[in-house]
C-alpha cells in the first residue's frame, strides 16, 4: 500500500475508529473520553497535514468494487487536501475546546462519537472521486449535523432546529442525487474525473438539469438563499459543534461541490449568473438580518451565511482560487469567533447580547481573541480576512456584473457595522446586570490561541495555496496567472484601486457604528427594513410551512404502518412481484 | 437425474414440515435436515468447500443455537390462525414464485463456458477481498448487537440540567 | 452439468424461496420467523452456487455463498437473542406484542 493510500485511510478511518472507541467506553469515564477523542482527532489532523506535501492529482483506488457502484476511489488533489486539513485541524481544536465546554454534561460519549464520525465523513466527502460516495458522505454529515443540533434532545427548541436543518438540507440533497443519476445514465460511471473530462457527452438540457440540481444541493447545504433559514436555528447545538459543523466544515461542502464541478458547468446557460445572484443576494440579506439580531450566536450564524455568499459569488465569477482562499480564511476566523462566543456563553449562561456588556474587563483573553476574529471578518488590514475578501471582490468585478460587485462592497460595509456592534454589546459598554464572569479555561485557551494566530498569519500562505490548487486542475481565475508567489498576490491586492474603495466602505461602516446616536434619524427611516429583517424577510414563514407540510404528510401516512411483521413482509413481497412484472414487460 | 429430483423433493418436504411443526424443537430439527440436504446439493454441484461450511454451520451451529434459544425462551404453542388470511398469502407467494420462474428460466443459456480454474482461496482473498472485510464488520456488529440486547441496564440516568446554549432570545422560539 | 439439471435446480431454489416467504407471511411465533428466514437464505445459497457453476466460475459463486452464510448466521444469532429478550420482557413470543413502534 502506498503512503498516500495509507494516509487517506488514516484521515477517514482514525476518526471513525475513535467514534467506535468512544462509544464503547461509555459515559462514566469522562477523562478517558476526553483523552481518546483528542488523541484520535489530533492523529487524524496530523495525517491530513502530512498529506499536503505528499498528495498527488492521481486517483487512488482503495477498493476495487467494480460493477454499478464504481470503485471506491479517492483523489487527494489540492482542493480535497486543503478542505480535509481544515476539517480535521479545526475538528481537533473544537474537540479540545469541548473538554472545558462540555464538562459535566450527560451522554458525553454520544457527543464525542458523533463529532468524530462527522470529522471522518467530512474528510471523506472532499477527498473522494466517486460521485455515489460523495452522496453517501453528504448524507452522513447531514445525519451527524442533525444528531448534534438535537444533542440536548429534551429541549424542544433543539429538536425542532435539528429537524428543520435535516429536512431543508435533504431536500437539497435530492438535487445532488438526481444530478448524479443523470450523470451515471449518460456516462455509465460515477467517477468525477471521468465526468469532468467527458461532460460534453451530455445533451445541453440534461447538463443544465444536473448543474442546477447541484446548485440547489449546494445552496441548501451552505444555507444560501432561498434555503438560508436553517442555519440560525441550528445554533441550539453546543457551541463547539456550531464552530465545527456550521462554520468551518459542513457548510463548506456546498461551496466545495460548486468549486469541484465548476469546469463542467461554467458554460451552461445562465448557471454562472444564477450562482452570482444566489451569492450576492444571500450576502446582503444575511448581513441585514445580522444587524438587527440580539442573539450572539445568531449574529455569527448570519455572518457565516453572508461570508458563504461571498464564496459562492466568487465561484460564479470564475475565481476558484479566490473563493477557496476565502473559505480557508473564513474557516479560521469563524471558528475562532464561535469558540470565543462559546467561552462567553459558557461563563455567562445566556446567548442574549442585551444581557451582556462590559465583559471585556473580566475576560481579557477571550476579548482579545474575539476582537482578532472580528477584525479579520470585517476585512481590515493586515488580517487574513482582508486579503481574501479583497481577492474575492476583485475576481467578482472581473468576472461578474457591476451591480453584483456594488452589492458585495455594500455588504462589506454592513459586515463591519454588525461585527463591531456585536463586539461592543458583549465586551464594552455598561453591564446590564452584575455578573461575575470567569475567563476561559485552559482547554478553551489551547483551542482559541492557535486560531487567533492563524487569523493573523494565514494570509502568508497564499502563494503555496495557489500552487496546491493548481495541481487540482482547477481553472485559474480570469486574469490571475496560475502560479503566483505570495508577495505577487499580496502586492497585486495592495496596488489595486478597488482595495481602497472597499477599505473606504468598511471604514464608513465602522464610523456609522461609532456615531450611531447621530444617525438615529437614518435608523428610524430604515426601520421597516429592520423589522422585515427580524422576520428574515418572510423566508422563515415559507420554511416553517415546508417543515410542517412534511411532518403532516408523514403523520397522514402513518396508517400504512400496521406494525405487524407479517404485513410488512407482505408489502415487501408485493413490491418484488410488481418489480418483476415491470421487468418482464420491459424485456 | 432421478437422484437429483429425489433430493430436491425431500428438501422441499423438510422445509415445509419445518413450518408446519407445532413444537419449536421439532421445527428446528426439520431445519437441520433441510440444511443437510442443501449442503448435499451444493456438493453435487461441484462446490465442496461451501458444502462443508454449510453443513457445519447451517446444520450444526444454527441448530444448536435454536435448541439453546428455545430452551431459554421456553416452548410456546400459539393458535394456528395467522394474521394474514391463508389464501391471500398462498396466492401472493405462488404469484411471486411464478414471476421469478418466468423471469429466470428463459435466461438459462444452453452454452456452458469452460470451467475457470482459479483456486478457491485466491478468489476469496484477492478477488473478493472487500467481502471479507464486510464479513468482519458484520460479525462485529452482530456481537455488539447481541451484547447490547442481553445486557441488563440498571443504572438510572440523572436528570439533565438546563444548558446555556438553550437560552437564546425568548422571541426567537415561536410555538408551532 | 446439463440443462435439465439446471432446470431442476431452479425449481428447487424457487421452492425453497417460496416456502421461506410463505413461512414469513404466516408465522406468528418469532422463532418460527427466524426458521422461515433460514429456509429462504438456503434457497439463495443454492441459487448462488448454481449460477456460479453454470457460468463456469464455481469458486466465485462459492465465495459469495460464504459471505451469505456468515451474514445469515449473524442474523440468526441476533434474531434469537431478540426472541429471548422478547420472552423476558413481553412474556410471549407472539409478534402481535411487538407493535409498540406504531404509536
Amino acid at each position: 500500500m502506498t503512503l498516500v493510500t495509507f494516509l487517506i485511510a488514516l484521515v477517514i478511518g482514525l476518526p471513525w475508529a475513535g467514534a467506535v472507541a468512544v462509544w464503547l467506553v461509555g459515559d462514566h469515564h469522562p477523562r478517558l473520553l476526553n483523552t481518546l477523542a483528542v488523541a484520535f482527532a489530533a492523529l487524524a489532523s496530523l495525517a491530513a497535514l502530512v498529506l499536503i506535501p505528499t498528495g498527488q492529482a492521481q486517483p487512488v483506488v482503495l477498493f476495487k468494487v467494480g460493477g454499478v457502484f464504481g470503485d471506491i476511489t479517492f483523489m487527494p488533489d489540492g482542493l480535497g487536501i486543503i478542505l480535509a486539513s481544515i476539517a480535521t485541524v479545526i475538528g481537533c481544536l473544537a474537540v479540545i475546546f469541548s473538554i472545558d465546554y462540555m464538562r459535566g454534561e450527560a451522554q458525553l460519549a454520544r457527543y464525542y462519537a458523533l463529532v468524530l464520525f462527522f470529522i471522518g465523513a467530512m474528510a471523506g466527502l472532499v477527498l473522494t472521486s466517486n460521485l455515489l460516495l460523495v452522496f453517501v458522505f453528504w448524507e452522513i454529515t447531514a445525519l451527524c449535523s442533525y444528531a448534534l443540533i438535537s444533542f440536548h434532545n429534551d429541549d424542544p427548541k433543539a429538536v425542532a432546529g435539528g429537524i428543520k436543518a435535516l429536512i431543508i438540507t435533504q431536500l437539497g440533497g435530492i438535487g445532488l442525487l438526481a444530478g448524479s443519476l443523470l450523470i451515471y445514465t449518460y456516462l455509465g460511471s460515477f467517477d468525477i474525473q471521468n465526468f469532468l473530462r467527458l461532460f460534453g457527452v451530455l445533451p445541453p438540457a440534461i447538463l443544465a438539469w444536473t448543474a442546477f440540481g447541484f446548485l440547489a444541493a449546494a445552496a441548501a447545504k451552505s444555507a444560501q438563499f432561498p434555503f438560508h433559514t436553517w442555519l440560525p436555528d441550528a445554533m441550539e447545538a453546543p457551541t463547539p459543534v456550531s464552530a465545527l459543523i456550521h462554520a468551518a466544515t459542513m457548510v463548506n461542502a456546498g461551496v466545495y461541490l460548486l468549486a469541484r464541478f465548476y469546469p463542467a458547468f461554467k458554460d451552461v446557460a445562465n448557471w454562472s449568473i444564477a450562482v452570482i445572484v444566489v451569492g450576492a443576494v444571500t450576502a446582503l440579506l444575511a448581513a441585514c438580518m445580522a444587524m438587527v439580531s440580539n442573539d450572539l450566536k445568531r449574529v455569527l450564524a448570519y455572518s457565516t451565511v453572508s461570508q458563504l455568499g461571498y464564496m459562492v459569488y466568487a465561484i460564479g465569477a470564475g475565481g476558484i482560487f479566490e473563493s477557496q482562499f476565502h473559505l480557508f480564511s473564513h474557516a479560521v476566523f469563524k471558528a475562532l469567533l464561535f469558540l470565543g462566543a462559546g467561552a462567553v456563553i459558557h461563563s455567562v449562561g445566556t446567548r442574549d447580547m442585551r444581557q451582556m456588556g462590559g465583559l471585556g474587563k473580566q475576560m481579557p483573553l477571550v476579548r482579545n481573541v474575539f476582537i482578532t476574529g472580528a477584525v479579520a471578518m470585517a476585512g481590515i488590514i493586515p488580517l487574513n480576512g482582508f486579503w481574501s475578501k479583497e481577492l474575492v471582490l476583485e475576481a467578482g468585478l472581473k468576472g461578474g456584473p457591476v451591480w453584483a460587485y456594488a452589492i458585495m462592497v455594500l455588504t462589506a460595509g454592513l459586515t463591519a457595522f454588525y461585527t463591531f456592534r456585536c463586539v461592543w454589546m458583549v465586551f464594552y459598554g455598561t453591564p446590564a446586570r452584575e455578573r461575575h464572569a470567569h475567563d476561559a479555561g485552559t482547554a478553551m485557551k489551547v483551542a482559541l490561541i492557535p486560531l487567533a494566530l492563524g487569523a493573523l498569519t494565514t494570509w502568508l500562505v497564499a502563494g503555496p495555496f495557489s500552487v496546491l490548487l493548481e495541481g487540482a486542475q482547477v481553472p485559474a481565475a480570469n486574469s490571475t496567472p496560475e502560479v503566483m508567489l505570495t508577495l505577487t498576490i499580496l502586492g497585486e491586492v495592495l496596488s489595486s484601486p478597488l482595495t481602497l474603495l472597499a477599505l473606504g466602505v468598511i471604514a464608513l461602516g465602522l464610523v456609522a457604528w461609532w456615531q450611531r446616536e447621530r444617525l438615529n434619524g437614518v435608523a428610524l427611516a430604515l426601520q421597516i427594513i429592520g423589522k422585515a429583517a427580524a422576520h428574515s424577510f418572510g423566508f422563515e414563514a415559507i420554511n416553517r410551512g415546508v417543515v410542517s407540510a412534511v411532518q403532516e404528510s408523514g403523520e397522514a401516512l402513518r396508517v400504512t404502518q400496521t406494525g405487524l411483521l407479517n404485513w410488512n413482509i407482505f408489502g415487501i413481497l408485493l413490491a418484488l412481484a410488481i418489480v418483476l412484472a415491470i421487468l418482464i414487460r420491459g424485456a | 437425474m432421478v437422484l437429483q429430483i429425489l433430493i430436491v423433493a425431500v428438501t422441499l418436504v423438510c422445509a415445509f414440515q419445518a413450518l408446519r411443526a407445532r413444537r419449536l424443537l421439532i421445527s428446528a430439527l426439520w431445519l437441520a435436515g433441510t440444511s443437510a440436504l442443501v449442503a448435499l446439493m451444493i456438493y453435487l454441484l461441484g462446490a465442496p468447500e461451501v458444502a462443508v461450511v454449510e453443513l457445519s454451520v447451517g446444520a450444526g451451529l444454527v441448530t444448536i443455537l435454536f435448541v439453546f434459544a428455545i430452551n431459554i425462551a421456553g416452548e410456546e404453542t400459539l393458535p394456528a390462525h395467522s394474521l394474514i388470511p391463508r389464501p391471500l398469502s398462498w396466492g401472493l407467494v405462488i404469484v411471486s414464485v411464478l414471476l421469478l420462474g418466468w423471469f429466470t428460466l428463459p435466461r438459462l443459456l444452453p452454452v456452458f463456458p469452460a470451467p475457470d480454474s482459479t483456486p478457491f482461496s485466491q478468489v476469496v482473498w484477492e478477488q473478493r477481498g472487500l467481502d471479507m472485510l464486510l464479513q468482519v464488520a458484520l460479525i462485529f456488529t452482530g456481537v455488539l448487537g447481541v451484547v447490547g440486547l442481553l445486557v441488563d441496564h440498571r443504572k438510572p440516568s440523572h436528570a439533565p440540567e438546563g444548558h446555556p446554549d438553550g437560552n437564546g432570545l425568548a422571541q426567537t422560539w415561536e410555538e408551532k | 452439468m446439463s440443462l435439465s439439471i439446471l432446470r431442476i435446480l431452479v425449481i428447487a431454489v424457487l421452492g425453497l424461496v417460496g416456502v421461506g416467504f410463505y413461512g414469513l407471511l404466516i408465522s406468528r411465533n418469532l422463532i418460527k420467523v427466524v426458521v422461515a428466514l433460514q429456509i429462504l437464505v438456503k434457497g439463495v445459497l443454492l441459487a448462488l452456487v448454481a449460477a456460479g457453476s453454470m457460468q463456469g466460475q464455481v469458486n466465485l459463486g462459492q465465495s459469495m455463498a460464504l459471505t451469505v452464510i456468515v451474514a445469515d448466521t449473524v442474523v440468526a444469532v441476533v434474531g434469537l437473542a431478540l426472541a429471548v429478550q422478547m420472552r423476558r420482557h413481553c412474556g410471549t413470543l407472539d409478534i402481535q406484542a411487538l407493535t409498540s413502534l406504531r404509536r
